[in-house]
């Protein structure tokens, strides 16, 4: 049996301000799989992300990325990761092309492949007129585009996209999701968090509920459905954060004559 | 080139490309600065001065100048490219690469270093122009400047970790180096001055920093040169293991 591609054992994280983000996260995610994890806004979703990522130390437990330690001797766990963040996070002193080049240095890429690898992805993402311009003239879209260019640009194995879609228009986020199903079907493990029910519901072969820093409920996204007791990934997100009175077919049987 | 060589190498590219886009700014102002204080204190006060210790004052004070050039650039540099980093968040890019914590640390140190290297040879070179400027002790000289500069890329990086806004980064090189830069001996000797403040001078660092340089360029120096090499090597050396542990705890670089 081959090893998953996220490994985390009773996961905890607790900020220097006291705060708990995360208390006992155990999670898998196999190779191949997309993964949604969904939670209200401060439930854990960017904390747990940031562990595994290295840009958070975790208070407790384990981390594994295909079988490879994430925490302490990080440097495989990591070359395996690429990291689409939920802010913006690009350097306003260097070119489109140069934040493409740099990455791609950190985790070791030869000039040549550099190179080839730049063109490959600025032309997907429709950034190659783009390429020479400073980081801080794109509009808010292309930066969303750079920074999943950014993340694909070491061939990661496992690739997590935190909410890769807020904010942006409707077509860039249909055009956005295509190439994640694409890469998916290609090989690439993906991990998501979206605020975007209905296409997590789409997209997803698994799914995992996260509040106040716990996993909640886990499975397909009819099982978390039926482990609340409705119907669908809305609904079951309704009752976890107390608001069932929002449901739509809660609203269309009051409207009903 | 290996994988860890590849990284080393692009996380210091890195560093100096930010530098190396502003000129004007990190290359062009220091220099013209330098030229402002050799001008002055060199050619206009120098030349009612005449001579200290037996040495053209302009010649006496160049030395400093280029010390002062390195450090203050090391220091600028890394401080705030690393908070700027910081901000932006641009740093955890680097954060959640491959990248060890000592090689994030030198990789910083070192985009700061070769700032100072830079201005500090064009106004060495271009020094040299005006003025007959000796290398009596190029053995001490070289040591001295690379320990100069290194302890004070270190000393950027220490402030840009700790720094949450840049009043702070400020305030360190505003209200701390420079009145330390200044007040240790680069336009004067300590031996002419009035007690309490010839004494006070031998508690500045700076002041033996200052004196290795010049005793490198023109022989002559008022401390002991094997105590401050043997001081400056020490100081450095804590620096940059308070850095590393800094860097390897992730200290207000990961949450």
């Amino acid at each position: 049996m081959s090893e998953p591609a996220l490994h985390i054992e009773d996961l905890a994280k607790r900020y220097p301000t006291g705060v708990e983000a995360l208390r006992g996260v155990s999670l898998d995610i196999v190779p191949g799989e997309l993964f949604g994890l969904l939670g209200p806004n401060g439930a854990g979703k960017s904390t747990l992300i940031h562990c595994t990522t290295g840009l958070a130390q975790p208070t407790a437990g384990s981390i594994e990325v295909f079988g490879n330690d994430a925490i302490d001797d990080y440097a495989e766990a990591r070359q395996a990761v690429g990291l689409a963040p939920q802010e913006p996070n690009l350097d306003w002193f260097l070119t489109v092309a140069e934040t493409l080049d740099y990455h791609a240095g950190y985790f070791g890429m030869a000039k040549r492949e550099r190179r080839e690898r730049t063109d490959e992805l600025l032309e997907t993402f429709s950034l190659t007129e783009k390429r020479d311009e400073r980081t801080r003239t794109l509009s808010g879209g292309m930066k969303r585009r750079l920074i999943l260019a950014r993340a694909l640009m070491h061939r990661p194995r496992l690739l997590i996209l935190d909410e890769p879609t807020a904010g942006v228009d409707v077509e860039l986020r249909l055009e956005l999701w295509h190439y994640v199903q694409k890469i998916n079907q290609e090989g690439t493990t993906i991990l998501l968090t979206t605020h975007y029910l209905e296409e997590a519901e789409q997209l997803c072969d698994r799914i995992a509920f996260i509040a106040e820093g716990q996993i909640v409920a886990r499975g397909t996204s009819a099982e978390v459905a039926a482990r609340f007791g409705v119907s669908s990934l809305e609904d079951a997100y309704l009752a976890l954060v107390g608001r069932k009175e929002l449901s739509r077919s809660h609203a269309e049987l009051e409207v009903a004559p | 080139m290996s994988t860890a060589q590849i990284r080393f190498a692009t996380l210091w590219r890195r560093e100096v490309n930010r530098f190396m886009k502003i000129k004007k700014q990190t290359l062009g102002a220091p220099l013209l600065e330098t030229f402002l204080y050799i001008s002055v204190f060199g050619a206009a006060l120098g030349s009612r001065i005449d001579k200290l210790h037996g040495i053209d004052y302009v010649v006496f004070v160049i030395p400093g100048l280029i010390m002062m050039a390195w450090s203050i650039n090391a220091f600028t540099n890394n401080s705030s490219s690393i908070l700027q980093q910081k901000f932006q968040g641009a740093i955890q890019d680097q954060l959640s690469s491959p990248a060890s914590p000592l090689e994030l640390l030198l990789a910083f140190s070192l985009g700061g270093f070769m700032r100072g290297l830079i201005v500090a040879v064009l106004t060495f070179v271009a020094s040299s122009f005006l003025v007959d400027l000796p290398v009596d002790h190029i053995l001490v000289l070289v040591p001295s400047l690379f320990l100069v500069g290194f302890f004070f890329s270190q000393l950027g990086v220490l402030i840009g970790v700790r720094a949450e806004q840049f009043d702070d980064v400020a305030f360190a090189q505003t209200f701390i180096l420079t009145p330390l830069i200044f007040l240790g001996g680069v336009f004067y000797s300590a031996e002419l001055l009035p007690e309490p403040y010839e004494t006070l001078t031998h508690f500045n660092p700076i002041y033996y920093m200052i004196n290795l340089v010049r005793y490198g360029f023109v022989g002559f120096t008022e401390v002991s040169i094997a105590l401050s090499l043997l001081a400056l090597t020490a100081a450095t050396a804590v620096l940059f293991a308070i850095n590393l542990r800094l860097f390897s705890a992730g200290y207000k670089l990961r949450a």
